[in-house]
């Protein structure tokens, strides 16, 4: 039975639907989250620490300002910034090419896919202590499987430059696959009609790749990048792991950071501070990358 | 797909409806219910075999276990908030300051008598320093770590070796009890790949010495040496001590000692340690008294009855004698949380942790607890399973001697604070990424922040009550 | 649009250039494949390896037995068995919580940009922070709530990892959907939620089957929460592994085999969802 369409009535009705279904997730959110966000902005400006029974009390911005003046925190701004500058590219790109490389049916291809996600479905600590072994100088099948090819083995994690990309090969090992499977369903939320379309109408392979695919493909992309980065930046496993920011701080990131002094030296209202520095760090981060580079898909016809 | 997914949830909350009823069970038994809490794994093994007697005196022993690098922040967690989850404690000594400062733990004395500890069995200096504070005993020992020196035996017999040696550098070739002497042995051993070491050709790179450089510990294998240089962690006005001379003298040596240790020292922990003297990669090394029970299972070990155990090196004194001190980092030692409902059943249970079953946790394969009673020292024959009789007499004799030089980690609150700096002044400095004074030097003024920030008169008192203790054994030259 | 008169020649060069390609893709992905999953080749042999043979020189890369007591000790003598029942427990119910509750968030996001940028950029942030930071107020919540140590507890505070996770990768696939094949149902006659089950859902299934998968493995591979929320009653299996870990006797060969026995769910969920992942399956077709 058709209804009478009234423009007005369906902008309510549709604002109400929403709104409705929006509101049990929002109050999961913002109970569980809202809350102790608040807390961590809170603790930042108390001079507070767990390690000696003093009693707390406010510091305004003298642990902001004790970080900043601390080389320690620029040295692990430093280190977040860089796994970043390099990870992002290479577990894009290289996501990106797998997925292209997966993405028609091939026989075995359901249990390709499922291996490649494997990476990713290993727990953290025992994915560290594996790559501690494979990298390990004397024992490790890594330098084993070099010396094959006559190159001297190298002490990975006992350096820091080679500890640095000893962690990006192991984050890039596990995050990888991510990429590709979010790019795959990406891949497969495309409709058919529009192969078929280029098909009959003569496009080579790669013609399609560029000029359909690709640009279709490209919200997904984004998204799944700026993901990348927010989790990039929150390393914390693989670093703490084989390094545990060593060798001396060389690898010490942020988020390491955070942890050995909001845990280890139980300094809560330092940590707090490291936390909501970084929080500001990547919601500019965030907030510039999709202002450039995903808002331009805006305007797109559908 | 919708109907099978609504179908699977609800599935799912009946699912978790029932093993939570199915959990929830309470026990109802009349039983004093004593939890432990511990690093999981072996360490808690002797919890277990203690399970059957606590439960025929009345007492239902339950564990938690956390993960070994966990133990403090979990612990320390559910201290702050009050959980009172625990009833016996088992931490690593460098938190004993903290925590009793904090009244976490309650002192043990007045519980002494439910059964007795026989504390006068624990060596001395362990005991005085670990499981002290303040002039009261607010724990039980657990766990007797302590480094010692380690070396291969044969190439320090070997007669082409030691021939070679003395034309060299003029001395004998001996097991050293000096740093400076470690130095020319370290030197010499350190091989390439195809020369000879004790008349056979080397398969592999050899090294002279090794140490733990990865961090989190690397700062007690510097300790060593600062100890014997006669280095403190403050004076008595709680300025730091590290960066003083004798500090930067001693990482100083450290790096030279490097030269002649494998080239991924700076990665190595407990593991790739173990494994470098096991599997013959170095001529000698620095670690936990575990390994020695480990040298002679030939299923990880190439040096079979070829491992020996030594003393700290030290340095000689005007006088003619060495003084050594060896660090002692991790160690366990067992509390009584002052939250607990039953103090007397919890200490009955820590008590019979750290006297009845010491001795068997210590010398089984079973846990990774290390001797730390003269009763433990004066039984060889209870590790007969890991060597010859003569080998076990002489490991108990080093380890006690070591135990008696101790140099205990900081246990004023804010030890993992104070430590952590120093390790990463350590690692640093060692890595090439400070220059020794730098590193040092910051991390003496980082040390200078945190006393600051923890009250520095407080902390003042605190250390110089601990400073009592090493006056006692000589330890604390004025 | 001309089409083009292929000849013979034409035809055959083409066959031969995409045979060309298709060896080349396979090729391509058999490496890639080969170096993404030797380290888990070398956890799997690592389950029969005896204790001397990790830190072996030269590296075993082909183990010299094939028991299977690694696997039977993994899950006993070290609560193996436990914390797979734990974590299955956990990891399931709060991908169920999520996804349900996601996806309508995600849906009233993406296409009715409910709360616009604001609440879409809000829930991103919440992305931002490390987990850890919650750790302590959270748990002064849970224990005044005495819901320490159970399962609830962790698939409660599991939601706060995973939701705005959730949320995101959904309200990009709910945007990708065009309108029109609303308005059309909604002209047909049927209500909202009837077009949203009916026309929408389907056409979102691929966003829908990878968040939960991912949301299922984050669960399954949640340390932080598990550590400082649970004691003894409930132990996840990264809590078990990480304990196999510690201190001095690292049991190499019960932690390989717990690993491997760890994984299988993941792969179990991959396999039985992949229809829904790659091109190729017909699903909802679009009308019109």
């Amino acid at each position: 039975m058709a209804r009478m369409i009234r423009p007005a009535t369906i902008q309510e009705s549709e604002k109400r639907f929403a709104r409705l279904l929006a509101l049990p997730g929002m109050i999961v959110l913002i109970l569980l989250v809202a809350g102790p966000l608040a807390y961590m902005l809170f603790n930042s400006f108390l001079s507070k620490t767990l390690a000696a029974p003093i009693p707390p009390h406010f510091a305004w911005f003298r642990n902001y300002a004790d970080l900043f003046s601390d080389g320690r925190f620029w040295n692990a701004f430093f280190h977040s910034m860089i796994i970043m500058a390099v990870g992002i590219p290479v577990q894009s790109v290289l996501g990106l090419i797998i997925a292209l490389l997966l993405n028609k049916k091939f026989p075995g291809s359901k249990i390709v896919i499922a291996l490649f996600l494997i990476p990713v479905m290993i727990t953290p600590v025992v994915a560290g202590f594996e790559w501690k072994i494979i990298l390990d100088n004397r024992f490790g099948p890594l330098n084993y499987l070099l010396g094959l090819l006559n190159i001297q083995p190298i002490a990975w994690l006992a350096k820091p430059v080679s500890a640095m990309i000893s962690i990006l090969f192991m984050d890039t090992w596990q995050w990888t696959p991510f990429v590709t499977i979010v790019l795959l369903a990406g891949l497969a939320a495309i409709p058919k009609q529009i192969y078929e379309a280029s098909s009959v109408d003569g496009s080579s392979a790669s013609e399609t790749l560029w000029r359909m695919t690709m640009p279709l493909l490209r919200p997904m992309f984004m998204l799944v990048v700026l993901l990348r980065i927010i989790f990039i930046f929150k390393i914390f496993d693989p670093v703490q792991i084989l390094t545990a920011g060593g060798p001396g701080m060389a690898t010490e990131t942020l988020s390491v950071l955070t942890y050995t002094i909001g845990f280890k030296n139980f300094n809560v209202g330092m940590s707090a501070a490291i936390a909501v520095i970084q929080l500001v760090i990547i919601t500019i981060i965030a907030k510039i990358f999709i202002a450039k580079v995903m808002n331009r898909t805006e305007g797109r016809a559908k | 797909m919708q109907g099978m997914r609504k179908l699977l949830f609800v599935f799912l909350v009946l699912f978790m409806v029932g093993t939570q009823a199915a959990f929830s069970q309470a026990s109802a038994s009349s039983k004093v219910t004593i939890t432990v809490y511990g690093d999981q794994g072996q360490n808690l093994q002797p919890v277990e075999w203690l399970k059957e007697e606590a439960a025929a005196n009345g007492i239902n022993i339950e564990v938690v276990g956390v993960p070994f690098t966990s133990v403090y922040e979990k612990l320390k967690t559910e201290f702050v908030g009050g959980t009172g989850a625990f009833d016996v404690v088992i931490f690593y000594p460098a938190y004993l300051g903290e925590f009793a400062e904090f009244k976490y733990l309650q002192p043990l004395e007045k519980l002494f008598p439910v059964h007795d500890p026989k504390m006068n069995d624990v060596v001395p200096a362990y005991r005085d320093l670990y499981c002290t504070y303040a002039g009261s005993t607010y724990a039980l020992p657990y766990d007797g770590d302590i480094l010692n020196f380690y070396y291969v035996k044969n190439i320090f017999t070997d007669k082409s070796e030691m021939a070679a040696f003395k034309a060299k550098y003029g001395k004998e070739l001996a097991v050293p009890k000096t740093w400076d002497d470690l130095l020319d042995v370290a030197q010499f051993f350190t091989r390439k790949k195809g020369q000879m070491l004790a008349g056979k050709p080397l398969d592999q790179d050899f090294y002279g010495f090794a140490f733990l450089g990865a961090r989190g510990f690397a700062y007690a294998w510097w300790a060593n040496i600062f100890g014997g240089y006669g280095g403190a962690f403050f004076d008595k006005n709680m300025k730091p001590l590290i960066n003083s001379k004798a500090g930067q003298d001693a990482l100083t040596f450290q790096k030279k000692l490097m030269q002649y240790c494998p080239p991924d020292v700076m990665s190595m922990g407990y593991e790739e340690l173990k494994n470098a003297y096991l599997q013959g990669r170095v001529a000698t090394m620095v670690q936990w008294s575990d390994i020695w029970k480990k040298a002679n299972d030939p299923a990880i070990s190439k040096i079979v009855h070829n491992a020996g155990i030594s003393q700290m090196p030290g340095v000689k004194q005007a006088d003619g004698s060495i003084y050594y001190r060896a660090a002692a980092p991790v160690g366990r030692v067992i509390g009584i949380p002052a939250s607990t409902k039953h103090p007397k059943e919890a200490f009955w249970v820590a008590s019979k942790l750290s006297l009845d079953l010491s001795l068997r946790s210590v010398s089984s394969t079973q846990t990774g607890e290390d001797p730390y009673r003269i009763s433990h020292m004066e039984n060889p024959k209870a590790f007969e399973q890991f060597g010859t009789l003569a080998e076990a007499k002489e490991y108990l004799a080093v380890v006690k001697d070591n135990l008696n030089h101790i140099f205990p980690d900081i246990n004023i609150p804010g030890s993992a604070e104070y430590l952590d700096a120093l390790d990463m002044a350590v690692t640093n400095a060692l890595s090439g990424s400070a220059s020794v004074a730098d590193a040092l030097n910051s991390a003496a003024s980082t040390w200078d922040k945190i006393t600051a920030n923890l009250g520095a008169s407080n902390q003042k008192k605190i250390y110089n009550a601990m400073l009592e203790s090493w006056k006692k054994y000589g330890f604390w030259k004025e | 649009m001309s089409g083009t008169v292929l000849t013979q020649a034409d035809i055959a060069r083409r066959k031969r250039i995409r045979f060309l390609f298709s060896t080349l893709r396979f090729a391509l992905i058999f490496i890639s494949l080969a170096i993404f999953l030797f380290p888990v080749y070398w956890i799997a042999i690592g389950a029969f390896k005896g204790e001397g043979e990790f830190y072996h020189y030269p590296p075993i890369f082909w183990p010299n037995h094939f028991s299977f007591e690694n696997f039977g000790r993994a899950l006993t003598v070290f609560g193996g068995t436990q914390g797979l029942v734990n974590s299955l427990i956990v990891a399931v119910t709060n991908t169920a919580l999520v996804t349900v509750f996601g996806v309508l968030l995600a849906y009233s996001m993406g296409r009715f940009k409910v709360g616009g940028d604001n609440l879409s950029f809000f829930v991103l942030s919440l992305l931002f922070a490390p987990p850890v930071i919650a750790a302590m107020p959270l748990f002064l919540v849970f224990k005044t709530l005495r819901m320490l140590d159970t399962h609830q507890v962790l698939f409660l505070s599991y939601v706060l990892i995973n939701m705005p996770f959730a949320v995101w990768v959904m309200k990009g696939f709910f945007e990708d959907i065009p309108k029109g094949i609303e308005n059309a149902a909604l002209l047909d006659g049927y209500s909202r939620f009837q077009t949203f089950l009916k026309y929408v859902l389907p056409l979102a299934v691929p966003g829908i089957v990878v968040t939960a998968l991912f949301v299922f493995i984050f669960s399954w591979n949640e340390f932080l929460f598990a550590l400082i929320f649970t004691r003894s009653k409930v132990q996840t299996l990264p809590i078990v592994l990480a304990g196999m870990t510690g201190g001095h006797q690292i049991p190499w060969g019960e932690i390989s085999a717990l690993s491997l026995i760890a994984i299988t769910p993941g792969i179990i969920l991959t396999l039985f969802f992949q229809k829904y992942l790659v091109r190729g399956l017909t699903f909802g077709a679009v009308k019109g």
